[in-house]
């Protein structure tokens, strides 16, 4: 069996227009893939720039998968949120980007997006802060469906993910 | 007698903290150490430090620069778990107390090479006013009591922190063995762009 290491990190988001952001995160795999070692989800700490006005979160991500097949790369999918000084937590937006397939370090860019209302509720979102959701998180890194949404853009968020390939050349894949 | 092949690969860093940018905050140290899984143990060199204390250069660059020396190596059975650095950079407060100002966490690159890597600091931070006023004034501020806690994912969720610096930090990496266990690292190269790598086999 072929084996992937994922040892990066979540480094931080940009471009959002709330200021204290964290992230919800996770790992979707096909059926061929088997998790060894590692979390596949987690959150991360909420952050607010003092300096600049990226959020930096520094998270680390760890992951030892064992795979039979090349389907069902790995996808991280991303939820951004932001809390504002009471608690609440408003979504800021929802992003996915497939683990990179090269071994080595990668620098990652993910553009994240948000489901817009009716104009009532983009109104209410405006003044009192909430705003749609998705029901099911697969909208976030499957195609199916997603022609019913109407969204808007979020900011971005930078990965930073190495990507440690193991046995790959004696099953004749070239990456 | 065939000899059997390696079950075990080393990793050696070599490098330094070489400086940082904290703009609202002078006269600081770090102190590092490395957090690693637990198939994971350090052979050589020094798994923690403390560095000296810098101030800010008085020139337009503000530069805060420490050039601390960095050197140890590892062994291990499994990548899982790979070693990260923890620092913690600490400075005076107005009363003179020593206060935390930033701890910071990154992955010991694995692609053998040249690697610089900048990495954010911020501080935890309490969540109410008359707290932020109590631990200013009293000189305690909220730490974490264990600084490998911002090298785990676990139990994040619940922190608030404020981001306030940076730190730059060189490394020079070398793995033996890796390549023998079946181990693809990628290129190898001193910028850290991703460049493709030449196919297997091809005839000198």
């Amino acid at each position: 069996m072929a084996e992937v290491h994922v040892i990066g990190q979540i480094m931080g988001a940009t471009g959002f227009s709330e200021s204290s952001l964290f992230c919800k995160w996770g790992i979707h795999t096909g059926a061929a893939w088997k998790l060894l070692s590692g979390i596949r989800e987690g959150q991360t700490q909420v952050d607010t720039p003092q300096v600049g006005d990226m959020a930096y979160w520094s998270h680390p991500i760890d992951l030892h998968f064992a795979t039979k097949g090349l389907q069902g790369w790995p996808r991280l999918h991303l939820q951004v949120w932001s809390q504002d000084s009471f608690g609440r937590c408003q979504l800021a937006g929802y992003g996915f980007c497939h683990v990179p397939s090269s071994p080595g370090t990668h620098q990652l860019d993910c553009p994240t997006w948000r489901p817009l209302g009716s104009w009532r509720e983009q109104l209410a979102r405006a003044f009192v802060g909430g705003g749609p959701q998705l029901l099911h998180g697969d909208a976030i890194y499957s195609g199916a469906d997603r022609y019913r949404l109407h969204t808007a853009a979020g900011g971005t968020v930078h990965l930073e993910l190495g990507l440690l390939l193991r046995h790959f050349e004696r099953y004749g894949v070239e990456c | 007698m065939a000899a059997a092949g390696p079950s075990v690969f080393l990793l050696m860093v070599n490098g330094q903290v070489e400086s940082a940018q904290f703009p609202e905050y002078d006269d600081l140290y770090c102190k590092y150490c490395f957090v690693y899984g637990q198939d994971w143990a350090p052979t050589a060199g020094l798994e923690e430090g403390i560095s000296q204390i810098t101030s800010k250069s008085q020139d337009v660059r503000q530069a805060l620069v420490w050039n601390f020396p960095i050197d140890v190596t590892f062994k291990s059975t499994n990548p899982y778990g790979w070693p990260q650095i923890v620092l913690s950079v600490y400075g005076p407060d107005v009363f003179g107390n020593d206060v935390v100002r930033g701890y910071g966490a990154v992955h010991l690159p694995f692609s053998p090479g040249r690697h610089k890597r900048t990495i954010p600091m911020f501080v935890p931070e309490s969540t109410s006013k008359l707290q932020k006023f109590t631990s200013w004034f009293m000189g305690r501020r909220p730490e974490y009591t264990d600084p490998k806690v911002v090298a785990q994912g676990e139990g994040r969720e619940v922190t608030r922190v404020r981001s306030q610096g940076f730190v730059t930090l060189l490394f020079n990496v070398v793995t033996k063995d890796m390549r023998k266990l079946g181990y693809d690292t990628g290129p190898s190269d001193t910028q850290g762009v991703s460049r493709p790598s030449p196919p297997p086999g091809l005839p000198l």
